[in-house]
């Protein structure tokens, strides 16, 4: 056994990617580009081409954290766009505010908006998102051209005044571009700051398999929310800041059309990444002008453009260089010094084989089927109790109904003393109740450790604590399967058995009371699965509490306390490992009326 | 009430346009599980073909129908090749994009290639329509009617009664299944989009004569198709039919009593109290939940 | 001896530069234009420059300007109001561009309109938006007489000559629409008529049924429209006929417009327009009409015809000014007076508008007839 009894736990090595060195080069670049429009003598044309293309980036900054980071789709981003630009226009003109209580309002009007926008309809997914989003921007376009007396209707409003702070003017065009380039500073190292922190990593989760994470213990709902309204914030932002840059805006820049040239500018660029967003409003902002020279063909060409991009680069033009530089320079396998080891069950743990979890009467029925018909069953403390039965017998569904992702038709669910059965997913972790997956679902786009960290970060898990507590405790979990080494490698790069190993050690991380294993020897060639019974002897071993379901018999009898069994949803069976096995309905469950004994 | 039955009859005839294209969207959208933001694009093209068939090279209108429809069955074949197959494991999102990639090329490269400028097609027939009372029928919104009709019962007979139909419908519900039961998937999927496309092209060409053609017009109607195939229920071909009729009666009796210029306004406002209340449409199946 | 090779020499470096002079005197001077070569204004966007490109044909043939041949400078605006503004300050950037031909639509003068100001040279504009020449920016010279005039020549017309007193007036929501309505509205209200009906409407709307039924049910004896575009035109003018409306109608500009009478067909015969443009209107419009239709094969309206006379009057201008510094050519365009443009007979006002009336016109079964010519003097 490695990696366990040295009581002094040494740090691990922190890996920085290059520490106060790459922080200086990002404010010196940043202090460069923002001194740049100040000092350098720039035509009007190029000062109006970079104003647009720092606000529009600063909006599709936004996408980046609602569709890059989160995964969803938000087609409404011009019209927050507006909301932004409107606020700036009407507050200076028609309301006479200064510049800058205007574009917080405009801000906060966005966000506001954007949340309630969230909020309604975030709970249905995919297409209807879209279709709500769509909507939304066109009845904003309607009202910002037909609400005469409030918006002046489609003249639009000239004369937006440019910000003064104390005393000092933004007035001159090169003065406000470096405005807007500091904003997108400040905005850009934010979103990537994002990127690598419990928020972003909940997000990125949500992104890749969101039924896992609300499993794993993030609050998908609320996740989704909080993306979409920065999203909607930061349209506000850019909005804003280009209304003070070109000082007339009309309805006709923020409609439909000009939502879907801010997505194909975070997915040109690429969607996930800070960088990606620069680049994507850059290129879409300066192809045209460049190709100004196919004067009427470049739009169709672009239109071609982005339909190559999602068949060959889906990524966008930063992720595929991001997947180039891991291809050719792969992260290598890294040695880890000592971990602390792992505390498996938390301190106020009991041992006294007490039932921690009850199942009473419980059924799930799909229309006419019964896949789960009255079942009852109870797990005790320290035991592992494994739940089995041939394919179909409703194993995979009751596991979903403990999990949260079924609610039952009938029947009441025990945690703890508790009553669970009306829980969310990721309360269910909250309480301790950890799983892992049939089919593994990892968060394909994180590293190994940051999908260990997510696990680590479910709510309520005292054991973690702080940043670096919890990157410890992400560690420990992983060195107890004995992966730790491969902690920096991306998940689809993981054999199948080390990806079921990593799923395992990111339920460990939550420090469960009780671990929901579903088909953990499944896809495992023989060595593998030796391996499997291995570790789970190990965790019977520190008295953790297991409910796992399997239909290979030989590897459940090895590590079993309990069984259950269940066939057309009904349960047959229960009780130890030897009387069960041998009863007769059990078997012939398993093996149809044939007595000879087939090895599985 | 007289104003009111002239309104219903345009509404009617208004809604049919988008329940053929709300009906080619819903096709797509069962058998791959993707919207296809191009669906307006079919149905411009459409048009646009017989505008160069029968005003440029002044072919009969039976001919000019015929090879256009002939054209738009190849046309979704190759849309299929270009734009879904490749990306048809990916999740719905990158396909999304890519549709919306060759709305944006075909428009655009129909501009390039004919200019800006709306074309007439005239109308099918000399006369027309006839007044009953104080209620105008316009010939072509009757032939709409009527072809809507006619395309809706073939549909229904088709899927429901021949083999295809159904292996169809087979893949449209579980792709795995039907492959696993020796249905050769990818080819269902090609036979859907080929399909839609036709139908695309046909609305385009039915309606080419009302609306004038010109290069934005599928993306207009196509939004509104969309909310309709929602509004009935998305994934239902008897919602998608009722949902757009019930849009163009919706919008035109609310651009009547309430409020012109709000007009678009009504249909988006309508799916989202529908996506909020009943997301699953009038006839849609609950939104179901993930395994 | 001495003195004489120099004297020789003096004469020869003379010649020199004299003829480097006359060399560089047959360089072209550029004048920028900002029209929409792509997007859904394309095709304006061709007309514009058709009549630009004419004009300067004809004036290089003349001789050119201070000698030198004119040089059409085009950039696209896309369609778009950022598509202007970009497109001007690209041209902008050019120091050789003493003037240049703006756009035709409203809201992109309005963007562009802050760049004009700080580059501080004359631009020649088609937008009809009244407010352009009175928000103080010197540099705008108008082509085409602007809204209010166009909503005095309908009232007066409709009321006056047709004697019409029960109005509907059908608009769209844009910005010409609304600024239209609200002018005739007022010169409505000046001449003791209340509108029975104002309708407004989206551009591009499918179907204007209700629109038709409004405007049937008002009871109104004659409509005036401010539609903006040739399709929303079409559709509505054969509902219109449909449903048996048959009431006078006096239209904006875009009732005569090439693509309106196409499209419409019949439904348009009958009706009354104010048209910037006529090819009857004057001597000068018919000869600009048969010039142009000979060399682009189809019939001009007011988006050719206003850059064929902004060309042609910049000319006149910076050859009286004899200048290229652009006060000059300022002052130089403030002094015209009564010159014979295809659009009209341009006398120049302090705020850069040059023409004060229309033209009525009617659709005589496909036919734009010439009726009069309304003016006002301020």
């Amino acid at each position: 056994m490695s990696g366990i009894v040295s009581s002094e736990a040494h740090k691990p090595p922190t890996e920085h990617r290059s520490g106060h060195g790459s922080g200086f080069l990002i404010v010196f670049t940043a202090a460069m580009t923002v001194a740049a429009p100040l000092l350098l003598p720039l035509t009007a044309y190029y000062l109006n081409l970079l104003m647009q293309a720092s606000t529009y980036a600063v909006a599709v900054l936004g996408l980046t954290i609602v569709l890059g980071y989160t995964g969803q789709i938000n087609l409404a981003q011009a019209a927050f766009f507006g909301l932004g630009a409107y606020s700036v226009a009407l507050g200076t003109v028609s309301f006479g505010l200064p510049f800058w209580p205007a574009l917080f309002a405009g801000i906060v009007i966005a966000s506001v908006v954007g949340a309630v926008l969230g909020l309604t309809s975030l709970r249905l997914g995919g297409h209807y998102l879209a279709m709500v989003t769509i909507s939304f921007q066109q009845i904003l376009m309607l009202v910002l051209t037909n609400w005469i007396s409030l918006t002046r209707g489609p003249d639009g409003i000239p004369g937006i005044a440019r910000p003064i702070v104390f005393g000092f003017s933004f007035a001159e065009s090169g003065t406000y571009l470096a405005l807007c380039v500091a904003v997108l500073w400040v905005v850009g190292l934010c979103v990537g700051r994002l990127k690598h922190s419990k928020l972003g990593r909940a997000m990125q989760a949500v992104r890749d398999n969101e039924l896992a994470a609300g499993v794993v213990g993030v609050d998908v709902y609320r996740t989704k929310v909080i993306a979409f309204t920065l999203c909607a914030l930061l349209g506000g932002l850019g909005g804003g800041l280009f209304a003070g840059g070109f000082t007339y805006i009309s309805p006709d820049q923020f409609g439909f059309a000009e939502s879907v040239v801010f997505l194909t500018m975070a997915l040109l660029g690429g969607a996930r990444s800070p960088f990606g967003a620069a680049l994507g409003t850059a290129l879409l902002i300066l192809l045209p002008e460049w190709l100004r020279f196919l004067k009427v063909t470049y739009l169709a060409v672009y239109g071609g453009a982005v339909i190559l991009l999602m068949v060959f680069m889906p990524e966008g033009i930063w992720g595929f260089l991001e997947t180039l530089r891991q291809r050719l320079w792969p992260l290598a396998v890294l040695p880890v010094g000592r971990v602390a080891p792992l505390p498996l069950t938390t301190k106020v743990a009991r041992e006294d084989g007490s039932i921690i979890l009850e199942v009473n009467q419980l059924s799930k029925h799909f229309g006419g089927l019964k896949a789960v018909d009255e079942v009852e069953l109870s797990v005790r403390r320290n035991t592992v109790h494994a739940l089995v039965g041939p394919n179909g017998s409703g194993k995979t569904t009751l596991l979903n109904v403990l999990s949260g992702i079924y609610k039952p038709t009938n029947g009441r669910l025990f945690f703890d003393g508790q009553a669970v059965t009306r829980l969310l997913p990721h309360e269910r972790a909250g309480r301790g109740i950890g799983r892992t997956f049939q089919n593994v679902r990892l968060f394909t786009a994180m590293s190994v450790l940051e999908n260990i960290i997510v696990g680590a970060e479910r709510p309520g898990n005292e054991v973690a604590v702080g940043s670096t507590g919890v990157e410890q405790h992400a560690l420990a979990a992983l060195d107890f399967v004995r992966l730790a080494e491969l902690r920096k490698q991306t998940v689809q790069s993981l054999s199948y058995g080390h990806q079921r190993l990593a799923e395992i050690a990111r339920a460990l991380a939550g420090s469960p009371k009780l671990l929901l294993l579903d088909e953990p020897g499944a896809g495992l060639n023989t060595v593998e699965k030796s391996e499997l019974v291995q570790l789970l002897k190990r965790l019977k071993g520190h008295g953790l509490t297991i409910l796992v379901i399997d239909h290979d018999i030989s590897l459940v009898e090895q590590v079993a306390d309990r069984i259950t069994v269940l066939n057309f949803g009904r349960r047959i069976a229960d009780g130890p490992p030897a009387e069960v096995l041998c009863n007769p309905e059990v078997v012939a469950a398993f093996l149809g009326n044939v007595k000879t004994h087939v090895a599985p | 009430m007289g104003i009111a039955l002239q309104l219903l009859f345009t509404g009617l005839g208004i809604g049919s346009i988008y329940a053929l294209v709300a009906l080619g969207f819903v096709l797509i959208y069962r058998a791959t599980n993707v919207v296809n933001f191009a669906q307006g694009d079919f149905a411009m093209l459409g048009a646009f073909s017989m505008v160069v068939l029968c005003i440029d090279l002044e072919l009969p209108y039976w001919l000019g129908i015929l090879i256009t429809l002939v054209a738009m069955l190849v046309f979704g074949a190759l849309f299929n090749l270009a734009v879904y197959y490749p990306l048809r494991n990916r999740g719905f999102q990158p396909v999304i994009i890519s549709t919306i990639g060759a709305s944006i090329l075909l428009e655009n490269g129909v501009l390039a290639g004919y200019g800006p400028r709306p074309q007439t097609l005239p109308s099918f027939f000399s006369f027309q329509g006839f007044s009953v009372g104080p209620i105008f029928f316009d010939s072509q919104y009757l032939l709409i009617l009527g072809v809507t009709v006619v395309m809706v019962t073939l549909q229904y007979l088709f899927f429901e009664r021949t083999l295809l139909g159904k292996k169809m419908q087979a893949t449209s519900q579980d792709k795995e299944m039907a492959s696993l039961l020796g249905i050769p998937v990818a080819l269902m999927i090609m036979l859907t989009f080929i399909y839609s496309s036709a139908l695309g092209g046909l609305a385009g060409i039915l309606v080419a004569p009302i609306l004038f053609v010109s290069v934005g017009m599928g993306s207009s109607i196509a939004l509104k198709a969309f909310a309709a195939s929602i509004i009935g229920g998305f994934g239902d071909v008897t919602g998608a039919i009722v949902g757009g009729l019930a849009l163009g009666v919706v919008e035109t009796f609310g651009a009547a009593y309430i409020s012109v210029p709000y007009k678009d306004a009504f249909a988006f406002i309508v799916l989202v109290v529908f996506l909020l209340f009943r997301p699953q449409g009038l006839f849609g199946e609950k939104v179901a939940e993930k395994a | 001896m001495l003195k004489g090779m120099i004297y020789h020499r003096l004469v020869l470096a003379g010649l020199m530069a004299m003829l480097t002079c006359f060399g560089r005197g047959a360089e072209p001077l550029k004048i920028g234009m900002v029209a929409p070569l792509t997007g859904p204004a394309a095709e304006v966007g061709r007309y514009q420059t058709q009549g630009a490109k004419l004009a300067a044909e004809e004036v290089n043939k003349a001789g050119g300007v201070l000698g030198r041949p004119i040089e059409l400078v085009i950039e696209d605006s896309q369609s778009t109001n950022p598509g202007s503004v970009l497109a001007f300050s690209k041209l902008a950037g050019d120091k050789d561009i003493p003037a240049f031909i703006g756009p035709t639509f409203s809201t992109q003068i309005h963007a562009t309109a802050p760049d004009i100001q700080r580059l501080g040279k004359p631009v020649m504009i088609g937008g009809t938006d009244p407010q352009l020449t009175h928000m103080g920016n010197p540099w705008l010279f108008r082509f085409r007489p602007n809204d209010t005039y166009s909503a005095r020549v309908i009232a007066d017309y409709g009321v006056k000559t047709l004697d019409k007193k029960k109005w509907a007036i059908v608009h769209s929501t844009d910005a010409f629409g609304t600024s239209g309505m609200k002018n005739l509205v007022e010169d409505l209200k000046g001449m003791g008529v209340e509108p029975a009906l104002v309708q407004g409407y989206t551009n591009n709307s499918q179907d204007f049924t209700p629109v038709v039924l409004a405007v049937k049910q008002s009871g109104a004896d004659v409509m005036a429209t401010y539609m903006t575009l040739p399709p929303d035109l079409a559709i509505f003018a054969r509902q219109l006929r449909q449903l048996g409306v048959n009431i006078a109608w006096v239209g904006s500009p875009t009732t005569v417009a090439t693509d309106s009478l196409k499209l419409a067909g019949p439904a348009l015969y009958g009706t009354y327009a104010v048209a910037d443009f006529a090819a009857d209107s004057s001597p000068a419009a018919k000869e600009f009409a048969t010039k142009y239709e000979a060399t682009y094969k189809s019939a001009p309206d007011y988006h050719g015809a206003w850059t064929y006379d902004a060309v042609h009057v910049l000319a006149l201008a910076i050859d009286n000014a004899k200048s290229l510094e652009p006060q000059k050519i300022r002052e130089a365009i403030l002094s015209v007076r009564d010159y014979p443009g295809v659009e009209g007979t341009y006398n120049f006002d302090q705020n850069g508008d040059g023409l004060r009336g229309y033209n009525v016109v009617k659709n005589d079964n496909g036919k734009i007839a010439f009726i009069k010519h309304i003016d006002f003097s301020e």
